[in-house]
């Protein structure tokens, strides 16, 4: 009687196996893709997943746009053990353990699949070596001018490599604060991710040589450069915005500003005459480094989809969506930089060119367990310098920082 | 009651005050959902638009599904408006009206709930509502609705409170049960709180972004505000179409305050009298 | 003729029963979708317990930490209870200042109505973008009306010292709610309550200081304690309008509590920074109710009392 009713079970998974077996190739596999696009560019990314659905029949691909509460959202999903199958990602270090290795997914592909990304991307996408994810698009910071201000004031506009004294000069000599009209703003709080190419610039970083914020971040060098930014804002023709300078410049009262890429699309809508520079160097004639900020696609590493992914993955960062991605996210791949002429965009190809001379460079973010909290600590310390109300000496602030 | 003219001129003062602070604002979100997204960063800045683009409304609305995120959202406000109004006066009847055992810490128990911050106890509910196979359905959003929130209990407690004590004592010398008590002789006296009570909801549930944000995945899914919220992108936003958005947004909750009014100024008092 | 004994025997039972089946819903709702995560969150706050890997028991360990060894704790607490000590007399005054203003019989008051409540309709997203223009110290609204008054504005947002200002400011804007609770108490209140007091010739202000405001106890209990637990908790606007800044003058105990989960990933120490919160809130509201026996006035305690001795 036991035997039997054993026996009965047993065939009866047996079925269900095969039945399971001959039914997974009809059956259509789910996965989520979670993109923090804003609805700017949601419509075209949809455009995207719905070729990728309409070549691979067996795959449905749901997209999810969660704009700037991103993080939130993602780091709820990973809490709970239910995040997107395959999702945008920025801060490798601060998610890593919950991300998928992509090793051994990029060895079963041809050894051309990964030479035709820029190679300093793969720096920002991977943790001790390891890829966590595919670049899909890029930023460096450059600096922003208006035109019509620099005209005003018969001033040439920034080429080629130039140097923070230059700047500023520059600077100096478009402004105008009576009218309220000024040369440069600095952020009033930066982030310190992207503030750290600052540093670098003046051959210092936030490690020192021991891996504390002590000899880095209070390096004499980094003071020098910090004292001569607080300066400007002294002298009164820079200022010390509550954003990153690009609604001021916006409103036509100031001359430069630096940031990513981000603030093109707001500055051709609202039809200012802007052009783009290469970040300032510290010393003549050295050329100038800039932080990256990569975007790149990651997987989840409890998705039951992995495969369904991995081709989703392949075909978001090929040739193909790179090109139907170009208005908004700058290429990754060599080809299509090349091939659509952006290396020598009047507009864009700056960008290319700070890429090309930011290599070899590794932000703090990536090479310490508790970055959250130290951003904190750096993030405090340069508010003390730029807080308009505050301006306190950077000696003082970086040297009280960097002993904690 | 008859104002004397000073007490007049000084309320009248008083009120035109008051409305620069709360109308001026508000009034510049309108102002700047009509013009272009230069105009809205100009200075110094100019108060009026060039040109009226009242297309700016249409264009924002067609620029993502919101007749869908329409949709989700009158129905998860209808649904949670009528789930509060009539669990809430259940829950708040039975702590306003009688004493019992337990009624104390049942109560402070009810209060202590309107004090957890949510962030520490919405991962583990996502976990429960994914048990549930709930996430990605409404019903995160609906369901709790039905089963009475604190704060409005509480709310519901506090006006029936107010109320003598003679008026279940007149109905039980009647003979009747104790629903009918309630149902017949208080709910009709209550309907001041529990139309503020659903106003209140409405408004709350309209705009609620988090939750949505939370236990939504889908775009077909999505309430108003999530479709509000992409417009911010984590570098720049989209001024114009979230004005736009905003005061048509504004427009149901202001319909059901126009429509509650009128029965919150009748008040208790009528019903009290009788 | 029924016999009356034993009807009323079935009677009083169900009279027992009653009150546990009008708070059933609430009790099942509890039970379903709160104190599971309640009981969850509690266990959390003795655990360092990661949002990506595994959870390790350190039992009071989060407790100690937060109490003894993390001076933005203590900071976050002060800066929460400064804004809770300004701002919550300043919403209930003002709140009940409109509500009386828009219950007075004068033309146009329910525009006004309409007026006052609508920025509470506004949703937070677009109150940030709004209160950030307007407040934006170089190129504000408000500083540019200033400024053609001859006045040179503060740096709203930038200044540690103001940046809580602005938070207020910005709060404030949002009373709308707390004006129609109270404008529905006064609405409740019998007229005829005020026609005996003028025919008694009570002036206005004693009208409302001997009929108004104890007929409105009720409320005020309410308004109270839902802003101060309101106010304690303020995250939202913080999180959209300063992020916390400048120099994190603004960095609320919500916020505090937000960025340990969700920045720092540290599930557990902020179960515990949020069960420490609980418990301040739940004294604050113990304290609020102890005191409410003086203060606040029922009616159907007061008929109640001389039969049975009081309610709860």
């Amino acid at each position: 009687m036991k035997k039997s009713a054993r026996a009965l079970v047993l065939g009866a998974l047996v079925l269900s196996l095969l039945a399971g077996c001959g039914g997974k190739k009809a059956e259509k596999v789910q996965i989520r893709f979670a993109t923090w696009d804003s609805e700017e560019t949601l419509t075209l990314q949809q455009a995207i997943v719905d070729k990728f659905k309409a070549a691979n029949p067996d795959v449905d691909v749901v997209l999810e746009g969660y704009g700037d509460d991103f993080d939130t959202k993602i780091a709820a999903g990973i809490g709970a053990g239910d995040a997107p199958d395959v999702m945008y990602m920025w801060n490798f270090a601060h998610y890593k353990g919950g991300l998928e290795e992509l090793e051994p997914w990029i060895g079963k592909e041809k050894p051309e699949f990964k030479k035709d990304f820029y190679d300093t991307l793969f720096n920002y996408t991977s943790i001790g070596g390891k890829a966590l994810g595919l670049p899909i698009g890029y930023t460096t910071h450059v600096v922003y001018y208006n035109k019509a201000l620099f005209d005003k004031a018969g001033v040439p506009y920034p080429q080629g490599d130039w140097t923070w004294d230059q700047l500023l000069d520059t600077a100096r000599k478009v402004a105008n604060p009576k009218e309220k009209v000024y040369g440069f703003a600095f952020q009033g709080g930066p982030d310190p991710y992207d503030f750290e190419h600052y540093l670098w610039n003046a051959g210092a970083a936030y490690l020192g040589p021991d891996g504390k914020l002590k000899g880095g971040l209070d390096d004499p060098k980094a003071v020098a450069l910090l004292e001569k930014m607080q300066k400007a804002i002294k002298d009164g023709y820079a200022i010390s915005s509550e954003g990153s300078g690009s609604k001021e410049l916006r409103s036509g009262k100031l001359a430069m500003f630096v940031n990513g890429s981000w603030s093109i699309p707001s500055m051709k809508k609202d039809g200012i005459a802007f052009g783009l520079a290469k970040m300032p160097s510290v010393e003549p004639g050295a050329k100038s480094v800039s932080v990256v900020s990569v975007s790149g696609v990651s997987m989840y590493n409890k998705s039951k989809h992995k495969d369904a992914a991995w081709r989703f993955m392949k075909f978001w960062t090929s040739a193909e969506a790179n090109k139907l991605r170009i208005d908004y996210e700058m290429p990754v791949l060599r080809s299509v930089a090349e091939g659509e002429k952006l290396t020598s965009d009047p507009i864009v190809s700056v960008f290319y060119q700070m890429l090309e001379q930011s290599g070899g460079r590794t932000p703090t973010s990536y090479k310490v367990e508790s970055w959250s909290e130290m951003s904190e600590t750096i993030s405090e310390a340069l508010q003390r310098v730029f807080n308009p109300t505050v301006l306190e000496a950077p000696s003082k602030a970086l040297s009280a920082a960097a002993a904690k | 009651m008859k104002m004397k003219g000073f007490g007049r001129a000084a309320t009248y003062a008083l009120l035109l005050l008051c409305s620069l602070y709360f109308l001026f604002p508000f009034i510049w979100m309108v102002l700047t959902a009509l013009k272009t997204e230069a105009e809205a960063y100009v200075f110094p800045p100019k108060f009026l638009p060039g040109e009226f683009r009242l297309h700016n409304f249409a264009d924002a609305w067609k620029s993502q599904p919101f007749g869908g995120y329409l949709r989700n959202s009158l129905v998860v406000t209808i649904l949670t408006t009528v789930g509060q109004v009539a669990s809430c006066a259940l829950v708040a009847y039975g702590f306003a009206r009688y004493s019992f055992r337990g009624k104390g810490v049942l109560f402070m128990i009810l209060l202590g709930t309107m004090m957890i911050p949510w962030d520490v106890t919405m991962i583990p509910l996502y976990m429960e509502f994914k048990a549930l196979g709930w996430i990605n359905t409404l019903k995160p959003l609906i369901v709790p609705a039905f089963f009475a929130s604190a704060y409005y209990v509480f709310l519901l407690r506090q006006f029936l409170m107010g109320i003598p004590k003679d008026f279940e004592e007149a109905a039980r010398i009647d003979g009747a049960s104790e629903f009918q008590t309630f149902y017949s002789i208080f709910v009709p006296m209550m309907k001041a709180p529990l139309i503020l009570v659903g106003v209140l909801n409405v408004m709350g549930v309209w705009n609620d972004y988090l939750g949505p944000l939370i236990f939504l995945n889908s775009r077909n899914k999505y309430t108003l505000p999530l479709g509000l919220a992409a417009f911010k992108g984590a570098h720049e936003m989209q001024v114009i179409p979230i004005m736009a958005i905003t005061t048509l947004m504004i427009l149901l909750p202001v319909a059901a305050f126009a429509y509650a009014q009128k029965y919150i100024v009748e008040g208790m008092s009528g019903a009290l009298k009788g | 003729m029924r016999e009356t004994s034993a009807p009323r025997r079935v009677r009083d039972r169900r009279r027992a029963w009653a009150p546990y089946l009008f708070i059933s819903p609430w009790i099942i709702g509890f039970v379903a979708f709160t104190l599971g995560p309640l009981l969850f969150s509690a266990v959390m706050s003795f655990f360092d317990w990661p949002v990506i890997g595994t959870p390790r028991f350190v039992g009071i360990g989060n407790y100690a930490k937060m109490l003894t060894g993390d001076e933005q704790f203590w900071r976050s607490l002060g800066i929460t209870l400064k804004f809770a000590v300004f701002f919550v007399p300043l919403n209930i005054v003002v709140a009940l200042l409109l509500a009386l203003l828009i219950s007075r019989p004068v033309k146009g008051a329910s525009v006004f109505r309409a007026l006052f409540y609508l920025p509470a309709v506004v949703s937070s997203v677009a109150v940030s973008v709004i209160w950030g223009w307007i407040l934006n110290s170089e190129y504000g609204l408000l500083n540019y009306l200033l400024s053609l008054f001859g006045i040179q504005g503060p740096r709203w947002l930038s200044d540690p010292t103001w940046a809580i200002v602005a938070i207020v400011i910005a709060s404030l804007w949002g009373l709308g709610t707390m004006m129609l609770i109270f404008y529905t108490a006064l609405k409740s209140i019998p007229r005829d309550i005020y026609e005996d007091a003028l025919i008694a010739g009570a002036s206005p202000v004693r009208q409302f200081f001997a009929i108004t405001l104890p007929l409105i106890t009720p409320s005020l209990l309410f308004n109270l304690i839902t802003s101060t637990i309101g106010a304690m908790q303020q995250l939202s606007l913080v999180l959209l309008l300063t992020k916390g800044g400048p120099l994190k003058s603004t960095h609320f105990y919500g916020l505090y509590v937000y960025q340990n989960a969700f920045k720092h990933f540290k599930l557990g120490y902020a179960s515990a920074n949020a069960w420490f919160m609980f418990f301040v809130i739940l004294a604050l509201t113990a304290l609020l109710f102890k005191s409410s026996a003086a203060w606040v006035f029922y009616e159907n305690e007061v008929a109640a009392k001389p039969r049975k001795g009081g309610s709860s």
